[in-house]
């Protein structure tokens, strides 16, 4: 059971994304370099966010205090909600300064081939949510803002469906020619989908 | 359409190729296992970034290489194209000039290639996917944006069958993936209809000029798609483009016609755990005097008709594209009839193109003139008089 403590870090490190078995290595003995105060201070960062954050129990977003800085905020747009895959894609949508409502994190797309169903993201929560709208906040709109993927558009979809009956307005973010971007340039798929969704000017 | 020049390192067992191959004919030559069907598949790949054979990357890659490079250089009229693929790992990336290229769908086009393997004599007899592969890929030649439609209905398709197999099915995801379904199928069924459509002409004469005599017809069979109501295209000369049209009271007819099957058979498709009807399951009917060729076809017959198919492939492109693409003929002459083979090079001496032929009995190839011709050793490459 007495296993190498250098494979052991490189096994654990290997297994973060975007990490193989090269890069492992070299920031294992990177570790093993630094100073004892480093290894210490990191593990305790890693320690602290499993046992400091949680899901903000309205967004689902990570937090440290429940209802997080964005449901908690008395300066937010509270009939709007943008729902995003990721709390990484909320940040992206808070960082444009467009949109000044509130969020709700899915946590996954649906996929049944990997085995998430409905009941596998956080869209119970969002139905909750928005059925509470008399004691809680007033939505009139919820903008889907999913990847332009397969799944992100099955989900949307799908969102779009659960919402209807509420008498929700449910929109879904446009996708198309970046800006700055050039026509020339722009891969056909994105291009066609950009006229197929002009609008009028 | 022409390769100008082929550069191959470490690809299948090609250690390093440098040719520049001849406008018409290159004729390579070689026993058994030396390398000349990895060249040609060299040709294949850079046109289509897929291989024609085994799908595993590694085996693309020569045993002891970490990377397989194919590099071509492309001309059509003035049009000068570099074209290169690097096969490494799990992973192909893909060059044009010195940019990589994100999306396939921009790649496509550069090198159009139409191939003939004696994979393919099976074509009339084989199962309904080969055909469906056929279709595919000759449409897919015609209008790169077609592998969009075409992949994104086989990835719905796998997650509806996945939630159909699965536990529990949520009826309105069920929905969602109808739709879906209904949107790129009706897209993907509409392409096959209108290419067999335009293509089965072609074809017919093609199959005329082979086998003097006998007639023989394509149509898509598309059983949940009723398209007696359709109004008939026009019998117009065909013009260049035309399949590049958008027909939109086709597409919304397939499209309907697939939301309905798929409404009627939701009860069934969730008792046998998959989708019991859609574009996968369609078929190409090849008949020869009105009867089913797969049925009732002789061997020597069905080949003909698989080379009446890949003609009029090749003809179709070059009506739709004004352009012909490569044509990489793989040791189909051992497998064809002294007739057919003679009326195949009649043919290919008759048109113009680029073509690269493998043999192993360099008297079946009927070619004298216009010839380019290579010795394929033990992974070795070189032109010989």
């Amino acid at each position: 059971m007495a296993r190498d403590p250098i494979a052991e870090l490189v096994n654990q490190l290997a297994k973060l994304p975007g990490i193989g078995e090269k890069t492992a290595t070299r920031l294992a003995f990177h570790i093993l370099g630094a100073p004892a105060s480093y290894a210490r201070d990191l593990a305790a960062a890693i320690i602290q966010v499993k046992e400091r954050i949680v899901l903000c129990s309205r967004c689902c977003n990570l937090t440290e205090a429940d209802p997080c800085i964005y449901c908690g905020s008395t300066r937010r747009d509270r009939s709007k909600i943008c729902v995003v895959e990721r709390p990484t894609d909320l940040r992206a949508v808070e960082a444009t300064g467009e949109f000044r409502g509130l969020y709700h994190v899915l946590h996954g797309v649906l996929s049944p081939l990997e085995g998430i169903g409905p009941d596998d993201i956080k869209l119970r929560e969002l139905i909750t949510r928005l059925q509470d709208r008399d004691d809680g906040d007033p939505v009139d709109e919820v903008i889907v803002a999913t990847n332009p993927s397969t799944d992100g558009e099955t989900t949307a979809l799908y969102v779009s469906r659960l919402l209807g009956p509420l008498g929700i307005t449910v929109s879904r973010i446009a996708s198309g020619i970046p800006m700055g971007g050039d026509l020339e340039y722009t891969d056909k798929a994105t291009l066609g989908r950009a006229l197929a969704h002009r609008r009028t000017i | 359409m022409e390769l100008v020049h082929l550069r191959v390192r470490d690809f299948r067992n090609l250690a390093s190729v440098d040719i520049a191959p001849g406008p018409r004919f290159n004729v390579i030559s070689g026993h058994n296992g030396q390398g000349k069907t990895n060249l040609v598949e060299a040709v294949y790949v850079l046109g289509s970034v897929k291989t024609f054979r085994t799908q595993k990357n590694r085996e693309l890659i020569r045993w002891d290489a970490d990377r397989a490079v194919l590099e071509g250089l492309a001309h059509r009229g003035d049009d000068e194209r570099l074209a290169r693929i690097e096969v490494c790992g799990d992973r192909k990336e893909v060059y044009l000039g010195d940019l990589s290229v994100q999306r396939l769908a921009d790649f496509f086009g550069t090198l159009n290639v139409v191939v003939f393997t004696p994979d393919d004599l099976s074509l009339v007899k084989g199962s309904p996917s080969e055909r469906r592969r056929f279709l595919d890929r000759a449409i897919f030649n015609l209008r790169a944006t077609y592998a969009g439609d075409a992949v994104g209905y086989d990835k719905i398709l796998k997650q509806r069958n996945a939630m159909l197999k699965g536990e529990r099915v949520d009826a309105v995801l069920l929905d969602v993936y109808d739709e879906q379904l209904a949107l790129s199928g009706g897209r993907v069924a509409s392409a096959r209809h209108r290419f067999v459509e335009q293509f089965s002409a072609r074809f017919a004469a093609a199959f005329g000029e082979i086998f003097g005599g006998l007639s023989a017809t394509v149509t898509y069979e598309s059983p949940w798609w009723d398209r007696s109501a359709l109004p008939e295209t026009p019998e117009s000369a065909p013009r260049a483009g035309r399949i590049l049209d958008r027909d939109d009271a086709l597409v919304s007819s397939a499209q309907d016609a697939l939301r309905a099957a798929l409404a009627r058979r939701r009860q069934e498709d969730m008792r046998r755990g998959q989708t019991s009807t859609g574009p996968h399951r369609d078929d190409l009917r090849v008949e020869l005097e009105s009867r089913s060729a797969r049925t009732f076809a002789s061997q020597g017959q069905q080949r003909a008709l698989v080379l009446a198919m890949k003609i009029a492939e090749v003809e179709f492109f070059e009506s739709e594209r004004g352009f012909r693409p490569i044509l990489l003929l793989d040791d189909v002459s051992s497998e064809l009839d002294r007739a057919r083979n003679r009326f195949l090079f009649d043919y290919l001496r008759a048109h113009d193109g680029q073509v690269f032929i493998t043999t192993t009995h360099r008297d079946h190839i009927l070619l004298e003139e216009d010839v380019v011709a290579y010795e394929v050793e033990a992974g070795n490459v070189r032109q010989v008089e």
